[in-house]
């Protein structure tokens, strides 16, 4: 059976094209500032905060959260047809819509970040802050420390889930309609701050802390991709049909073809050097080539992220009931 | 209350793209873009081959997946006549309703950047009249009702014939019907 749409009325089909590299990279960096948020977290609690004593990460990690949040909200306002109107988004809620969600709690998640940015300052570093203001807020933070962590844990969790909900909500593209894409796309987000976390850290133990996180995450990625794409295949026609861009090797879908190659080739690399870079000697203090293993790898992680939110938010739109 | 709807009786279609005109010209739509198109999608392999005309448009769906992705409230259904339609101040153009739509029905309007749509031209109705595109349909194919009327042409037309809504399995419960073929109820 043939089936086309020809004449002067494929001219007047909408094009499918809707969101474009914009709100990609609006997912990738909101994605990434969540998952930092929860390895800073991590990093601020776990062992009874024994791993920040000394660690510069323990604060330039979390004051970089707000920072990348603030990159990728540029990009998404890029996206917005009708700039002048974003307070509208923060005189109603709505409840069904996901981007009502997220605008709220990105609302709530920047101060969160903030605070907890300025609170995790070390004691010997405060008196670098500019205002005597800012100061006192430091000092008067420092008890509100856990409370502060793990309401920055959670946010990040809910901003990480929440750009994977984004998508997921639309009925009209089979591609993203899977429950399987928010913990995808929380997974990948984690393990971005993960990677991130490794770069910025200072001392072995807590690199390769955060590489054993890292390796379990890298996994769980490594586990959903193929479950996402057995759901899309063993679902509807329209499901089905969704994916196919990522396995046509032709011409029009060139690019999906070579996003899931790459990740078939970035996500085992990044999951291999990590294992061994845990499982190596290292002496008192990391090698150069140690080093420079440990940033390939999360620069690998990283690009993986990336290639996820371009291939997935282009994808979709090609999608159709 | 009306609860207004459409049946779009495909036998009486002849493509002749009137009521695509009709609507641009009511409703100033930019060079370009549409809020109604006719398909032509043509079935089969030479030399048995079938083709279907199909006007299409906003749904004005009864569970619309436009106005619950809408982060700012801008689209919306009316409670008085069911009609999905927009607040276009309140719009920031995030075009969440154009993924939401699985119609395909909206489209950024790229003079003033809000997601247009069709809205069964309800300043037309407000004065008793029908839709631009209904009234200007020379083949008869486009109906224009109260579907809660049972004196209605558009009731009458759904009770007489096989009729089917577009995508019945998106779960969105639309307004606008269509009569096939050879759809006359035994």
């Amino acid at each position: 059976m043939e089936l086309t749409i020809s004449g002067i009325n494929a001219a007047t089909s909408p094009n499918l094209h809707i969101w474009d590299w914009r709100v990609a990279m609006y997912l990738f960096l909101g994605g990434l500032s969540a998952g930092l948020a929860v390895m800073s977290s991590i990093l601020n609690v776990r062992k009874g905060g024994s791993l920040a004593i000394n660690e510069r990460a323990a604060f330039t990690a979390q004051i970089l959260v707000p920072v990348i949040l603030s990159v990728g909200m540029i990009f998404i306002f890029l996206d917005l047809e009708r700039k002048l109107n974003v307070f509208w988004l923060y005189l109603s809620f709505q409840p069904l819509s996901p981007m009502s969600w997220g605008s709220w709690g990105l609302l709530v998640f920047y101060p969160v970040s903030i605070l907890f940015a300025i609170a995790a300052i070390p004691v010997e570093n405060r008196h670098r802050l500019l205002f005597r203001q800012l100061i006192e807020l430091a000092d008067w933070l420092q008890q509100y420390r856990l409370h502060l962590a793990a309401a920055n844990f959670t946010l990040g969790i809910f901003i990480g889930i929440y750009t994977g909900v984004l998508l997921n909500s639309f009925v009209a593209r089979p591609l993203w309609n899977s429950a399987v894409l928010p913990v995808l796309f929380l997974c990948s987000a984690l393990s971005a701050g993960a990677a991130l976390m490794i770069m910025i850290a200072g001392q072995k133990n807590v690199k390769l802390f955060f590489t054993k996180i890292d390796i379990w995450l890298i996994a769980s990625e490594m586990t959903l991709l193929p479950l996402f794409f057995y759901g899309q295949y063993t679902s509807s026609y329209a499901h089905r049909e969704s994916i196919m861009p990522f396995f046509m090797f032709n011409h029009q879908y060139f690019w999906y073809a070579l996003a899931i190659m790459l990740l078939l080739i970035i996500l085992p690399a990044a999951l291999v050097i990590k294992v061994l870079e845990i499982k190596e000697e290292h002496g008192d203090t990391l090698t150069p080539e140690a080093l420079f293993k440990m940033n390939l790898s999360a620069i690998i992680v990283l690009l993986g992220g990336l290639i996820i939110r371009f291939s997935f938010v282009y994808a979709g739109q090609l999608s159709h009931l | 209350m009306p609860k207004y709807g459409m049946v779009i009786d495909q036998r009486r279609c002849v493509a002749c793209m009137a009521c695509v005109v009709a609507c641009k010209k009511e409703n100033d739509v930019p060079h370009g873009q549409f809020r109604t198109r006719v398909v032509e999608e043509v079935e089969g392999e030479f030399p048995a081959l079938r083709m279907e005309l199909r006007s299409e448009l906003c749904n004005h769906c009864d569970n619309p997946p436009c106005v619950y992705n809408c982060p700012t409230g801008a689209s919306y259904k009316r409670s008085e006549d069911g009609l999905v339609l927009l607040k276009k101040y309140r719009c920031v153009g995030c075009k969440s309703c154009l993924a939401a739509c699985p119609y395909d029905a909206r489209y950024i309007n790229h003079e003033k950047g809000f997601a247009d749509k069709c809205t069964l031209c309800e300043h037309r109705i407000k004065e008793g009249k029908s839709p631009a595109c209904v009234a200007t349909c020379v083949g008869g194919s486009r109906i224009f009702g109260d579907l809660d009327d049972p004196e209605s042409l558009v009731s009458i037309v759904l009770r007489e014939n096989h009729s089917h809504v577009l995508l019945e399995g998106a779960g969105t419960k639309p307004r606008i019907y269509y009569i096939k073929m050879y759809s006359k109820p035994e």
